[in-house]
């Protein structure tokens, strides 16, 4: 298969922090459609990984695909090709000096073009959509983090992304919080949407993950159905990591 | 096991905030903290209020009248009658507080031993002073008369210190924005002259600056500019400098995460900056600037090496054409006056600023 077929491929990326090597040579295949759970030990790399996919951290060395298009060219039009991806931050990131609706409309209007009214039509839908359209005038700080978690995927589903990347996004937030946000991208998963998902949520990876990628010091050392692989891990880092999560 | 319900207790939930009045504040008093209270206020007040009085019986005008007051028996014996009093209070205040029954009557002591030990301070230096040349001093520092009809010529001045600090701050601050974004590029091509330029300006002394400028480039090139637009100009590059490093910190005080969740969403460099960053950035920066702004107001000062014109004189400038005209120096008491009638309101909205950012953060930084 040439790499201009495929959806996402990442493709023999190295990634090095001055002398740290953090990434050492990954090749990953996302197809139209897949839930990939991107699970792991605290600094294998997940987060980078991740990040390498919008190019918010640029591949030392290696490749990065995306329907079609080397994202590691610089004649790339790296801001067009964004909006064709979604990214969701553990911290939430949400704009605090915007009220939920301008976080969502910001990027429609500035980076779309998008009308005043028909940006606030969409965004407001994508509010509804998770749950959260009353809160539309309410500012971030008066949300609760599962709220704002959810109005920071709203706005990044208001661009109509074909692929959406999320990073440990419940890992800030208190355990009775976790599910609503789960929940959310559960019914998203269920919709069809092509996700990257770097997560300790195991019953999450469990039911709605597709294809399941383990990482231990910068490299995918086991991948499989997600099923498969918690009954029976392959390798011996991947038992260990099971064993001291489960 | 179950758990049983708390107790409450109906008592408890029913309390107001207790409201105090000045008589049940009187009522707390006791013998000693209302003198030590009434001795420390007399002594200062003495001091603060008599003197003044004492003087406008003698008369503020001419300076031999002032000094004749300065130096009367009746000051000296009102300075040590203050004296006494206000070390009586002191003592006996600083001396009995812990021993108070109660917060009001601890407060008015410990009140009255430091007004008291104010006022003996201030009397000490007074009765000091009073050992020197009082006449020569007056005369050479505070002889009013002299300023009787120069009311309006130092509104002019006090008026183009006003515009000289505006304008040097308006270009400052649009001039610093973009140093501040140079600094900050990934590239050193554009970071390296921005820097350059940064500490040169900190660097070197703004007199130096302005010298240079004016008499080096200005004058020695014959550009043709005036006195007045080249302060402006030379004022203005100066705060940029200074401005360039509050814009970079303000921004460099912005998490991380905005900047990325803003380039996720396939906003440019560019948009980011003017949509998520500056807006937060710039409320944070407000007060350093307005800080920087007083500096630049005294800092105005230095523009007398330009030569301005009568008209365009600023305060300094002027108390010296004065100080020249007559060999008086109470022109620098009036140009003193004149710069703390800018800068201290300034000085309030600055501290006005700090107190609303600092109440009103949670709105900043709330994304956590
Ligand atoms: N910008 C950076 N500069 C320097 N080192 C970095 C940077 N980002 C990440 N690292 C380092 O790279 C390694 C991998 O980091 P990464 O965040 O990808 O790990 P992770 O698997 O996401 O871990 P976690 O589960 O803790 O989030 C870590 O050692 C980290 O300290
Ligand atoms: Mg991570």
């Amino acid at each position: 298969m040439s790499p201009h077929d495929g959806f996402l491929r990442v493709e023999q990326v190295h990634k090095w922090f001055g002398d740290l090597h953090v990434l050492r040579g990954i090749t990953v295949d996302v197809r139209p459609g897949e839930v990939i759970v991107l699970i792991g030990p605290s600094g294998s790399g997940k987060s980078t990984l991740l990040r390498t996919m919008n190019m918010l951290e640029e591949p030392t060395l290696g490749k990065v695909y995306f329907e079609g298009e080397d994202l590691t060219d610089v004649r790339v039009d790296l801001n067009m090709v964004r909006t064709r991806m979604g990214m969701v931050f553990q911290h939430f990131n949400l704009f605090p000096h915007k009220t939920a609706l301008a976080n969502v409309t910001l990027a429609l209007e500035t980076v779309l073009g998008l009308k005043g009214p028909d940006a606030n039509e969409r965004a407001l839908q994508q509010l509804g959509d998770v749950g959260l359209q009353d809160k539309a005038g309410s500012y971030p700080s008066q949300l609760s983090g599962g709220q704002q978690q959810r109005v920071a995927i709203a706005r990044a589903l208001a661009m109509q992304p074909k692929l959406m990347l999320f990073d440990e996004v419940t890992s800030a937030l208190d355990p009775e919080l976790i599910k609503e946000v789960l929940d959310v991208m559960a019914k998203l998963a269920s919709e069809g949407m092509t996700m990257v998902v770097v997560t300790h949520e195991m019953g999450f990876a469990r039911e709605v993950g597709s294809r399941m990628l383990f990482m231990d010091e910068g490299l995918v050392i086991e991948e499989g159905d997600p099923r498969e692989m918690f009954a029976e891990p392959q390798h011996p880092r991947t038992q260990e990591f099971f064993s001291q999560i489960l | 096991m179950t758990g049983t319900a708390a107790t409450v207790d109906p008592l408890a939930t029913d309390q107001t905030k207790p409201h105090r009045t000045l008589s049940d504040w009187y009522q707390d008093q006791t013998t000693l903290s209302l003198t030590a209270g009434v001795l420390g206020a007399t002594s200062l007040s003495l001091l603060v209020i008599g003197t003044p009085i004492l003087i406008t019986t003698f008369g503020w005008v001419p300076s031999e009248k002032l000094a004749e007051a300065i130096t009367s028996p009746a000051q000296g014996l009102l300075l040590w009658i203050s004296l006494g009093l206000g070390l009586t209070g002191a003592a006996l205040g600083w001396g009995t507080f812990r021993r108070m029954p109660n917060k009001a009557a601890r407060e008015t002591a410990v009140g009255g031993a430091v007004l008291g030990a104010q006022a003996v301070v201030l009397d000490v230096l007074f009765l000091w002073v009073r050992t020197g040349q009082v006449d020569v001093l007056v005369r050479q520092y505070f002889e009013f008369g002299l300023l009787a009809d120069q009311g309006p010529r130092f509104v002019r001045a006090a008026l183009n210190t006003l515009i000289l600090s505006l304008a040097g701050e308006t270009i400052g601050i649009v001039l610093g924005l973009v140093l501040a974004v140079f600094v900050l590029s990934r590239r050193r091509l554009v970071r390296a002259p921005a820097r350059l330029y940064i500490n040169f300006f900190r660097g070197t002394p703004l007199i130096w600056q302005l010298s240079f400028g004016w008499l080096g480039i200005v004058l020695a090139l014959g550009l043709g500019v005036g006195p007045y637009l080249a302060a402006m100009l030379i004022l203005g590059l100066n705060a940029g400098a200074y401005s360039a490093e509050i814009f970079r910190a303000g921004i460099e005080s912005i998490d991380r995460g905005q900047f990325e969740a803003a380039r996720s969403l396939g906003m440019s460099y560019g948009k980011a900056l003017r949509h998520v960053i500056l807006p937060q950035g710039v409320r944070r920066v407000i007060p350093p600037l307005t800080n920087e702004f007083v500096i630049l107001i005294k800092d105005t000062s230095l523009v007398f090496i330009l030569g301005l014109t009568f008209t365009q004189k600023e305060l300094l400038s002027t108390a010296r054409d004065l100080y020249a005209a007559t060999f008086n120096a109470t022109p620098w008491l009036a140009a003193a006056a004149g710069y703390l009638v800018i800068t201290l309101p300034m000085i309030r909205l600055v501290r006005m600023l700090e107190e609303r950012l600092r109440s009103g953060m949670t709105g900043i930084v709330g994304a956590q």
